[in-house]
């Protein structure tokens, strides 16, 4: 069981490495668009942080 | 965590990060405008695109533009061809020797119509001095190893950073910046909070670019082995003089690996080959493939195939790291997601000084005492 503490950062860990090497081992341009979507998450999460604070 | 741990890894962490933020910045900097060199190229006018054709337009024979090239400059020998990787267009380079180690020219032609169009700068323009800041500090090889060592203490850095997350952070929610309070407080959550997020795709940059500066050392160790077996037989022997087609080498590689493109052709004598031979070099055509490249050997009097092997795993991880090291793979949109990890990165390293220069004179277990109230 994963705690409370490092669910969020694991989740961006995953997005991240999933966004990465999707656009390089996808084999058509649908897998680039999945990568911007995941690898765009973290940065969205950034911004809504961002402007929160 | 044990307190002595505790300070063990503030300790890692404040002087990993202090020896290598003035630099990360550099390297943050000097990266931001080398994520879009291509585009700025065209912009700048320093890359010329080969003009609209039908796409069905035949490709001409590589040895016309070779025949250009001596006819532009005829004191110099052709060290290579290379193929652009999405362009129809050929680059041929030139030097005062074949093994020269710069070129002395490099022209781009319209690999349909063997058009010179572009005499490509070299060594010049605000691009090359960007790039030399990024990749060696105007400093060479030495310089571009001290980038590396800077790159192994950032992942110092990262990791006694996330070690440090979890007794920072255990009392706040993932994500939290306070509004309210210590403006130092508000440093320490945004400096947390973008790291922890940040961490894959620094870790991934960094090692990427780690693995990038040892380039040079490694082609050395592949020429004095592999490439040194491969070419044994032909070593001390004259150069040719007048080597054969470079498009029926290419021609003999791709009949001899069809699943893959041609992508360079180095000419006999020069630093890949030996005297008597073309080095072709092989690239796949998906996403992965084509960052990989695969050496064959092709007799240069004769056009025969010689020899032709995989590149060892040292140099395929090389290739693999480029593009995962300047995020050129996914189109335009994961250029614009690279930058705005950059930027965020930048915001990471200032908050960390910003952390650094707002400490007070305190012994270090009062200012774990005092980030670990901060944290509360």
């Amino acid at each position: 069981m994963i705690s409370r503490l490092w669910r969020g950062p694991l989740a961006m860990a995953a997005l991240t490495l999933f966004g990465l090497l999707a656009a390089l081992l996808g084999q058509t341009e649908g897998w680039w668009i999945v990568s911007w979507i995941a690898l765009s998450i973290p940065l969205a999460m950034i911004a809504v942080r961002w402007a929160r604070s | 965590m044990t307190a002595r741990g505790l300070k063990v890894w503030y300790r890692v962490h404040k002087w990993t990060s202090l020896a290598c933020t003035l630099f990360l910045l550099v390297l943050c900097l000097t990266g931001l405008p080398l994520i879009f060199k291509d585009e700025i190229g065209v912009w700048s006018g320093t890359t010329v695109l080969p003009p609209e054709m039908a796409a069905d337009t035949p490709l001409t024979s590589v040895d016309r533009m070779v025949e250009d090239a001596r006819r532009r400059r005829p004191g110099d020998k052709v060290m290579y061809v290379s193929r652009s990787d999405d362009q129809p267009a050929w680059f041929v380079g030139m030097g005062k020797t074949v093994n020269a180690p710069e070129p002395t020219a490099v022209f781009k032609y319209d690999a349909r119509t063997a058009e010179m169009i572009n005499d490509v700068p070299q060594r010049q323009g605000i691009m090359f001095t960007i790039r030399a800041l990024h990749v060696d500090l105007f400093s060479g090889l030495p310089g571009t190893l001290f980038v590396g060592a800077v790159g192994l203490c950032f992942v110092a850095a990262m990791v006694s950073g996330v070690v440090l997350y979890a007794p920072f952070m255990r009392k706040l929610a993932f994500g939290t910046i306070r509004e309210r309070g210590r403006r130092r407080a508000r440093w320490l959550d945004l400096h947390n909070f973008l790291g922890i997020v940040l961490t894959a795709w620094l870790l991934v940059v960094s090692a990427t670019g780690i693995i990038n500066t040892l380039t040079i050392p490694l082609l050395g160790v592949w020429k004095r082995t592999e490439l040194a077996d491969m070419t044994a037989a032909w070593r001390g022997q004259p150069p040719i003089e007048t080597p054969g087609s470079a498009q029926a080498a290419a021609d003999t590689a791709k009949a001899a690996v069809p699943e893959m493109d041609v992508a360079f052709v180095g000419y006999p004598g020069g630093l890949f080959s030996t005297p008597h031979h073309f080095m072709v070099f092989m690239r796949g055509d998906s996403a992965l493939t084509s960052r990989l490249l695969k050496p064959v050997m092709i007799d240069a009097e004769t056009g025969k195939l010689t020899d032709s092997r995989n590149l060892p795993w040292y140099l395929t991880a090389i290739l693999v790291a480029k593009p995962l090291h300047f995020g050129d793979y996914g189109g335009l949109p994961l250029k614009i997601i690279w930058v705005l990890l950059d930027l965020a990165t930048i915001v990471v390293l200032v908050s960390g000084l910003q952390l650094w220069l707002g400490r007070g004179r305190t012994p270090v277990e009062a200012k774990i005492a005092e980030l670990e109230g901060l944290a509360s």
